[in-house]
């Protein structure tokens, strides 16, 4: 199999601790993987894009037209990681409103589902993976895998996460 | 035990499986997880894990360590070898007994650095041997060889590792082992250990050449021939190291080329003969490493190319596309550009800056020292830290490198003696790189005013200890500065920009007061750290009165705190998820106080 993701958003938003859970689903089933992420400067506020590649590779980095799957925490954070895209690839993000592509979008407006108290905002990430869950049909882990990864990383939050994850699995759009 | 580990966590491991006693450093984007996992992974075993005050000085204590029979390590980024490099250069010639890992991460493509060295050419420079790991499971099996190495020929060894290693993330068999305590012991040697020119120095040279023809030898034997032997023979050869090796591989098999790769784990010293000779049997040799032509300047003949032929692009971190040109102007591929982007990217959005976190004490330092030292009136020096990011604020006129704030204040003061000059430091990089430039101010009685950005926390590459929190009440900031004899001012940080702004006029007074530099320790807390931030923040947060804001932009370019920004009526509005309610908006910051507090 190969698999490649990409999650933009900026520093703050918990795109390092997505790709560690997605790290850790890939490993638990045995998939060869890297994944790649910015720490530093990027981390005050600034974009943030990693990305995580599964399957036979050698380096981490995706490159243009080449991600199967683009994870926007951010709608314009999204829009500047378009290119690595493929055609027909996946895109979930959160956003109000976005352009329509050649490709599966699923757009969610998670800042206004958060402010609106449906989740904690600093769940956005997790709320987000959930979406993925719900709507990506070939993204390679289940519901539980991604649940035990969140464990692994840190079973204190982890309760609290996966509320924000089911609330992501039965959010329907109206 | 199969682990999934980002690759400075895997380094982590294989110092550990190399018996690693004591480790030093300080830290550094991307290197800076070594130590800090280290110190968690052998956290009930005898080792010494610390930071040091500077690169210079870990390198220092560590190498000591190595002299008297343990195996360190010291860990850094790029630039930190510049500050280190002192050390390095003359413990190359003395060598050690115990293994010596020196690890620098660099970072291709300025991620999060002012420049883009890369280290593989310093151990050229310092004529150290160098492993250039491709992948966090190679970082972890290389750390571990790094240490052999340097006990096996009595050499410091670079591990240079890259952003895309150290902060990638895979599996790596992290293998069981023992670890086994050993009693340091220094044997006293003053030819060898206080070696002095030109006698003692003269002949560790001479020794040094002939260890690297060994070393050379051994990286042959070990290293490439076990590769040479895997080539098949194809009419071209690329040759490549580290992380770039893994561009050229995936480039390579989604392209369906079939040309010999050979991968080169120990990028210097090379074993020339044998290489040369191989490059010999191939028509034509591309050479594709980042960041620098290294091996490709050791190897330049005919038949090769590289950056310095132009075929490879020279700045900037590597992409499978840049690979896919550099086939394609050596004549390796002519086919199509397949790393194309899908989509017409058209949409205007501009890409978000780094800039002080929400509720950032610094910011209203910044927005302070500019109100009563006016910006034409006034030279704002600053330095490398969170506090860098005060050029959003236009209250930074120049960045050079670690502790050049205070040196550069200097020289501003007497080069253009009409302004004021007002510089900007945190404190861990006043105790870095600070405190020598201060004592030659003061000596020459220079007059500038040193903002000291006084958070107790390496903030920026995630929250490491400084001196003072590490010890409080050992090393003492405000008594370094008056011990180094300059004039000293302290301010505890209010989240109320008057008192900020008042406290900065009455630091103008007492400028004109003194003769020698005016040290101003701002007392603070960085809205990360989560012990002290709870208490500072008052969860006072902010919105807007859009009858009152005038769209002054006051707010968006003097302040700017991230939840700010215009909406689609032209005024500010705030955004509720980025404001952390620390309230000092409303304090004072905009000329018709549009900024009113928000009932939750
Ligand atoms: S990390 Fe701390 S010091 Fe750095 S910008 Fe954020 S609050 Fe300020
Ligand atoms: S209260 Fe004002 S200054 Fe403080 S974080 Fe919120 S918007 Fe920024």
């Amino acid at each position: 199999m190969k698999y490649q993701i990409l999650i933009a958003g900026f520093g703050g938003q918990g795109v390092v601790f997505l790709v560690k859970v997605l790290s850790i689903c890939a490993a638990k089933k045995g998939y060869k993987f890297l994944g790649t992420e910015n720490h530093g400067m990027s981390q005050r506020g600034g974009s943030v894009s990693s990305h995580i590649k599964i399957g036979n590779f050698y380096n981490p980095l995706i490159d243009y037209g080449q991600a199967d799957l683009l994870i926007g925490l951010d709608r314009d954070e999204a829009i500047l990681n378009l290119p690595y895209l493929k055609k027909g690839g996946d895109l979930v993000v959160n956003a109000s409103d976005f352009p329509k592509l050649e490709a599966n979008e699923y757009i969610v407006d998670a800042n206004q589902l958060a402010e609106d108290g449906l989740f904690d905002a600093k769940g956005l990430n997790v709320f987000m993976l959930g979406t993925v869950l719900k709507n990506v049909k070939n993204f390679p882990f289940s519901v539980e895998e991604i649940k035990e990864a969140i464990k692994e990383i840190n079973p204190k939050f982890a309760k609290s996460n996966f509320e924000i994850l089911e609330k992501a699995l039965n959010y329907e759009r109206n | 035990m199969k682990q999934t580990l980002m690759g400075n966590e895997a380094i982590a491991y294989g110092l550990l499986h190399a018996n690693t006693q004591m480790i030093s450093g300080y830290p550094g984007t991307p290197s800076s997880e070594i130590l800090t996992t280290f110190e968690k992974i052998s956290k009930n075993l005898p080792v010494y894990a610390k930071w040091a005050t500077n690169e210079k000085v870990g390198f220092e204590v560590a190498y000591a360590g190595a002299i008297a029979g343990l195996n360190t390590a010291v860990t850094m980024k790029q630039v930190g070898l510049n500050v280190a490099s002192d050390a390095l250069m003359s413990a190359s010639f003395i060598g050690n007994k115990g293994g010596f890992v020196l690890i620098v991460a660099d970072d291709p493509g300025f991620h999060s650095s002012q420049t883009e060295q890369d280290s593989r050419e310093f151990a050229r420079f310092a004529r150290i041997p160098v492993l250039d790991p491709a992948t966090p499971a190679e970082a972890y099996e290389f750390a571990i060889k790094a240490s052999e190495l340097s006990q096996k020929f009595g050499i410091p060894v670079m591990l240079r590792s890259v952003m895309r290693v150290s902060h990638s993330r895979e599996i790596v068999e992290v293998k069981d082992f023992n670890f086994e305590e050993k009693k340091g012991s220094f044997k006293r040697d003053i030819p060898r250990w206080a070696a002095v020119p030109r006698a003692g120095r003269l002949g560790q040279a001479y020794e040094r050449e002939k260890k690297l023809k060994e070393i050379a030898k051994y990286s042959y034997e070990n290293f490439i021939k076990p590769e040479i032997e895997k080539l098949k023979g194809t009419k071209n050869l690329i040759i490549s190291s580290g992380a770039a090796f893994g561009y050229v591989k995936e480039t390579l098999d989604e392209l369906g080329l079939d040309i010999d790769v050979l991968k080169i784990d120990m990028p210097y010293p090379l074993p020339l003969d044998e290489l040369k000779s191989l490059i010999k049997h191939y028509e034509k040799v591309l050479i594709i490493e980042e960041t620098y032509p290294v091996i490709e300047e050791e190897l330049r003949s005919e038949n090769v190319y590289g950056k310095m032929s132009g075929d490879v692009h020279t700045i900037d971190e590597m992409t499978k596309e840049r690979v896919l040109k550099a086939l394609k102007n050596v004549g390796f591929y002519k086919g199509e550009n397949i790393y194309k982007p899908a989509f017409e990217n058209n949409f205007e959005v501009i890409s978000r800056k780094p800039n002080l976190c929400s509720g950032c004490p610094h910011r209203d330092i910044f927005f302070a020292i500019k109100k009563v030292f006016r910006p034409k009136k006034s030279i704002y020096p600053s330095d490398i830290g969170c506090y860098t990011l005060g050029i959003n604020q236009q209250a930074i006129d120049t960045v050079l490198c670690m502790g050049a704030s205070v040196s550069m204040a200097h020289g501003f003061s007497i080069a253009d003696n009409k302004k004021t000059v007002i510089a900007t430091i945190g404190d861990s990089t006043f105790f870095h790189s600070g405190v020598a430039p201060l004592i030659n101010a003061v000596y020459q009685k220079a007059k500038f005013i040193l903002v000291i950005l006084d958070n107790s926390t390496v903030a920026m590459t995630g929250r490491q200890a400084t001196p003072e929190r590490a010890a409080p009440g050992e090393v003492d900031l405000k008594k370094v500065v008056e011990g180094c004899g300059a004039e000293v001012m302290e301010y505890c940080y209010e989240p109320d920009i008057k008192k900020t702004i008042e406290f900065f006029k009455e630091v103008k007074k007492r400028y004109e007061e003194v003769e020698v530099p005016l040290v101003v320790i701002s007392r603070q807390f960085c809205v990360l750290d989560k012990e002290r931030a709870k208490e500072n923040l008052k969860g006072v947060f902010a919105t807007v009165d859009e009858e009152k804001c005038v769209a002054c932009d006051v707010c968006t370019t003097q302040f700017v705190c991230p939840p700010m920004a215009y909406n689609e009526k032209g005024k500010i509005e705030i955004d509720p998820l980025l404001c952390v309610g620390c309230g000092v908006c409303i304090s004072g910051i905009c000329p018709t106080d549009a900024f009113i507090r928000r009932d939750k």
